[in-house]
């Protein structure tokens, strides 16, 4: 008895004592007269984009120097997932980083949880910044889809999927880069054959596969079939020439060995780990891998090039800046924002392998950077931004990714997936009739 | 006394020819080792990932051992997830609300197991309700709920919803042990002119101490491992727990193995200390909670 | 005797029944009224009554998800609840006959430790075992030459709810085991003597002396563990990441209509039909359960 008794007092002392170390819940310390500026994000501390978002607050602070800053870096899941109850109450950031697209950016901006930054750019020369297919994104309609209406977020950098590629392999091999679809199909076979797998895949999450499957549809599209799909505004025939060669190209890579015969059951993270490794020769993901294959490979030379033979291609604006209409100082978040815009900030986030909208590219040395720049940059001047497969409709995502699993397991014929495809699509369609 | 009779009870069993028995003694002990291992092997896991290099996994994958213990990921990823704050957030709800849930359990099992109350079927059901409800269900009514009171946001919110969801098993659980409560011990207390509070706290306390115990350890084990509802209530970084930090090398697109291997340990490790050091105590609680 | 008894009781039960009322009952009603609804979670909901139900009951997937919580069933109720039994009994009589109590303390806390962690950990390390290049399970398999078993563990549709399932016994083993572990102490050893004499062999033990005598813990096992596979979210969230038919279940799908839709309107559908249901079976069990209490007390 005394043994437990003695547990317990030992246990209530330790729990007292936490307690009065740490105080009472979240508070600012901020005196009543100063400001405080709340900023959220999720970007990682070391990402092109956080190293120049943090350098934007430090140039935030020497411009406010009265403002106390709050910064928290996030948890994805929980924006991703609860962003509509956090933006509905007033424990809301004055600015805060959210995923572009009508089923999140849409979503909050047609329930009227977002301020409307229409004017605001106007006034402060953002409309100039931002091109026009950068900014299809930004705008949302009444009804949530994107690519008309009001302004309610503003990006600061650009995002599009490309083959990332082993140049040590290639050159072993005897393998050019290809300049046609064909050359391309030609230069995976060549690899099939030696008995390397081509492509690695991280189909084991839900959306990367739907960057491989968007890509072959693009060769098919056009400007007309994207609009219409990512708008709303006509219709989209699911087993047209451009959806079909898309499902029907992909099984036939899997059939023919580009993506191993496991690629359901490796996650995205495995996936690029094993092209750090140098074990495929390609990598078809998107920008926000540079980065990291630029700090982690050291084994081998490499580079990268888009799908050839195409105008259209997977990419977009970046996640967006937006201020929820809840915020307490909506003009210290202009200022922020206007900072991120900043050739300052732009050109840091370049250096770090980032793709900025604004920078002095005069100020970049490193070549991998300036081609990844090149790349994105003459995608937008052919009008080649062709956005994400996953948007239009509000948890696409499952029926296209999980789609894809299956067709890629051999458990859905492209007929069956696109008939999938079809329903989720037109039944969402309908109901905002 | 219980341990007498189990000796007894093993010896019952067993008189069998000291041969045989020998052999047995230690291919059965191997046989459970081994099961052991298997299970306690993801664990391992963690642990000797966690104090890799990224280039160590990336190069020699998840089983290899690492070249040299590195402490860098360790205080890397405490610094990154804020892990005292977030420590402290766990430790504070997790134990208001297992004691408040014990409280709450205490006073329902009370009135149904030793009170015999009418309509005790009906109440055990009402209660059980709680333990059947998906949370997701929950959510939205709630978060509208402690948005008007301000608890939107607050460390509160959470341990009032858990200190009632979890008072439901403590209830059924704690009803049921009552329910075979010595009542002689109530009767003479009731006759030397107890009132029932002092029947509670005087008499029932003291002999289901290790039922209480046991109640204790789970709910605190259970809150701390909450992930879905505090994703909803805890919305500032400084009122995170534990298993939120751990989710943030998840990310958009996933983050270094080693990270999350780190993370994963730093959210296994304070649990496993507080059960290694209230093991016996659950031991002896669920022995007693069982004898009627 | 028991009216005396129940007088002065009742007012133990009002501050938990405020507090359920609170937070379990009232929402619970909310989550019902907003299933007859059209609600995106802000602004105003939509009233159109039935629709939601009608959705449901020819929703595919939704019963999909159904059949997908009765194969859980079998992972988390059945093989660790039989599993459990014969390990308390395992490592209470060889273990601790031979080796002690502190033998035994130290199995059994081996064995519950999966229950301590939290699933977000323990499905991190599980991706890693089910990996198929290089994950641990299909490393061994190779290692011992039973490499033409190698499979893509997670990804195949088949077998993904398989591997899932292999995860949650490892992970539920621990509760009945040390349920029955401290019901076992309850067992009068003079019953196994007298089976012994009549030369029971120890399975014939077991079933016929065991069994009966620890059928509360049983009741509660069961009880408790078959609501979990009911119920269970977190896993097949944090393991399969999507909504493949393959592996969905029905608390998955009525959050992927709550947050991800978002279409809280048919999630509090969803929500209401999977409730319902629990609690239906609930109830059986407890009146089952009760009327045999009774049954024995007399």
């Amino acid at each position: 008895m005394r043994t437990k008794l003695l547990k317990l007092v030992s246990l209530a002392l330790a729990i007292t004592l936490i307690v009065a170390i740490s105080g009472t819940s979240a508070q600012p310390r901020a005196y009543a007269q100063d400001r405080v500026f709340k900023l959220w994000y999720y970007e990682p501390a070391d990402s092109a984009m956080g190293i120049a978002w943090q350098n934007a607050v430090e140039q935030f602070k020497v411009m406010h120097p009265d403002v106390t800053v709050e910064f928290e870096e996030k948890v994805f899941e929980q924006i991703q997932e609860t962003g509509m109850m956090i933006l509905n109450s007033d424990e809301v950031p004055d600015v805060m980083e959210i995923n572009k697209g009508n089923a999140t950016a849409g979503l909050y901006a047609s329930s009227g949880l977002l301020t409307d930054l229409s004017q605001v750019a106007e006034e402060r020369g953002w409309l100039d910044i931002l091109s026009p297919s950068i900014l299809t994104t930004c705008r949302y309609n009444e009804n949530g889809i994107m690519g008309s209406g009001n302004l309610y977020g503003v990006t600061t950098y650009g995002e599009f999927v490309m083959v990332y590629y082993n140049k040590d392999m290639f050159e072993e091999y005897g393998i050019a880069v290809p300049t046609t679809f064909e050359e391309f199909e030609a230069v995976a076979d060549a690899f099939v054959e030696a008995g390397i797998v081509p492509l690695t895949l991280g189909a084991g999450d839900i959306w990367p596969a739907t960057h491989n499957f968007y890509e072959l549809v693009l060769y098919k599209a056009d400007r007309d079939l994207i609009s219409n799909f990512q708008f709303l505004t006509g219709d989209v025939d699911f087993h047209g020439e451009a959806f079909t060669f898309g499902a029907e190209k992909l099984a036939e890579e899997v059939e023919k060995g580009y993506y191993g015969d496991s690629s359901t059951g490796v996650i995205y993270a495995d996936s690029n780990a094993a092209f750090v490794q140098g074990i495929p020769p390609m990598n078809l993901t998107g920008s926000w891998a540079f980065g990291g294959f630029i700090s982690q490979i050291t084994d081998f030379d490499w580079g990268i090039f888009i799908m050839p033979g195409k105008q259209f291609n997977t990419g977009s604006g970046g996640n967006l800046w937006v201020v929820p209409e809840n915020a307490k100082n909506k003009d210290l978040a202009y200022d922020f924002i206007d900072l991120t815009l900043g050739t300052e900030s732009q050109t840091l986030m370049a250096n770090a392998g980032g793709i900025p909208i604004n920078a002095d590219l005069t100020q970049i040395e490193d070549p991998k950077i300036l081609e990844l720049n090149a790349a994105f940059a003459s995608i937008v001047e052919n009008d080649g931004i062709a956005f994400y497969p996953d948007w239009p409709v509000p948890g696409f995502m499952d029926v296209l990714g999980g789609g894809l699993q299956e067709l890629i397991d051999g458990n859905l014929s492209p007929e069956e997936f696109l008939d999938s495809l079809d329903e989720a699509y037109n039944d969402y369609k309908s109901s905002l009739e | 006394m219980a341990e007498h009779i189990a000796d007894q009870s093993h010896m019952m069993m067993h008189h069998r020819a000291p041969a045989r028995t020998l052999v047995a003694k230690y291919v059965s002990l191997l046989l459970v080792t081994a099961l052991l291992i298997i299970v306690l092997f993801p664990l391992f896991v963690i642990v000797l990932n966690s104090f890799k290099t990224e280039t160590e996994y990336t190069n020699d994958g998840p089983l290899s051992m690492p070249n040299h213990i590195s402490l860098d990921n360790i205080r890397a990823v405490w610094e990154r997830l804020d892990y005292t704050i977030k420590l402290r957030n766990s430790l504070f709800i997790s134990s208001i609300t297992a004691v408040v849930g014990v409280l709450l359990s205490l006073f329902n099992a009370f009135a149904l197991g030793i009170g015999r109350i009418k309509g005790r079927l009906f109440f055990l059901i009402f209660f059980a309700i709680a333990i059947t409800l998906p949370q997701e269900a929950l959510a939205y009514p709630l978060y509208y709920m402690f948005k008007e009171v301000g608890l939107y946001d607050s460390r509160w919110s959470i341990i009032i919803i858990f200190s009632v969801l979890h008072s439901a098993f403590g209830t059924y659980l704690l009803s049921s042990v009552f329910s075979a409560f010595p009542m002689e011990l109530m009767e003479a207390a009731v006759i030397d002119g107890c009132n029932k509070l002092q029947l509670l706290f005087r008499i029932v306390v003291p002999i289901s101490w290790p039922s209480l115990s046991v109640l204790f350890v789970f709910f605190f084990i259970w809150t701390w491992n909450e992930f879905f509802l505090p994703l909803i209530f805890l919305v500032s970084n400084a009122n995170q727990t534990v298993p939120l930090a751990v989710s943030m090398f998840q990310g958009q697109r996933g983050a270094a193995a080693t990270f999350q291997s780190t993370a994963a340990l730093l959210g296994v490790l304070p649990c496993l200390i507080f059960f290694i050091l209230f093991q016996r105590t659950l031991a002896k609680g669920i022995v007693a909670g069982s004898i009627k | 005797m028991s009216y005396k008894r129940s007088r002065g009781y009742a007012v133990f039960l009002i501050p938990g029944v405020l507090a359920f009322l609170l937070i379990v009952i009232v929402p619970f009603a909310a989550n019902i009224g907003i299933s007859f609804t059209k609600w995106k979670g802000v602004g105003t909901p939509e009233w159109i009554g039935f629709d939601n139900y009608e959705k449901a009951f020819h929703d595919e997937l939704f019963w999909a998800s159904f059949q997908n919580n009765m194969q859980l069933l079998i992972a988390m109720t059945v093989i660790p609840t039989i599993l459990g039994l014969l390990l308390a009994v395992f490592l209470y009589d060889n273990i601790t006959h031979h080796f002690g109590q502190r033998a035994t303390s130290v199995f059994r806390a081996g064995f519950y430790l999966p229950q301590i962690m939290p699933l977000v950990v323990a499905a991190i390390v599980w991706r890693w075992i089910y990996q198929p290049n290089w994950g641990i399970l299909n490393w061994l398999l190779d290692a011992v030459g039973l490499e033409q078993y190698q499979r893509n563990w997670l990804g195949d549709g088949d077998l993904a709810l398989k591997s899932i399932m292999g995860m949650m016994v490892w992970f539920q083993l621990g509760y009945p085991l040390v349920i029955f572990m401290a019901a076992l102490q309850r067992v009068d050893p003079q019953l196994y003597e007298a089976a012994s004499i009549d030369g029971a062999s120890w399975i014939q033990k077991v079933t016929r002396i065991t069994v009966p005598l620890i059928r509360p813990e049983i009741y509660v096992v069961i009880l408790t563990t078959a609501i979990h596979a009911m119920k269970v979210f977190a896993p097949i969230y944090v393991m399969s990441r999507g909504t493949r038919r393959a592996t969905i279940v029905a608390a998955r799908f009525s959050y992927k209509n709550f947050f991800e839709v978002p279409q809280v309107g048919y999630g509090a559908t969803i929500a209401t039909l999977l409730t319902s249901i629990i609690i239906l079976l609930t109830a059986v069990f407890m009146f089952i359960q009760t009327r045999q209490e009774r049954r024995e007390n007399q």
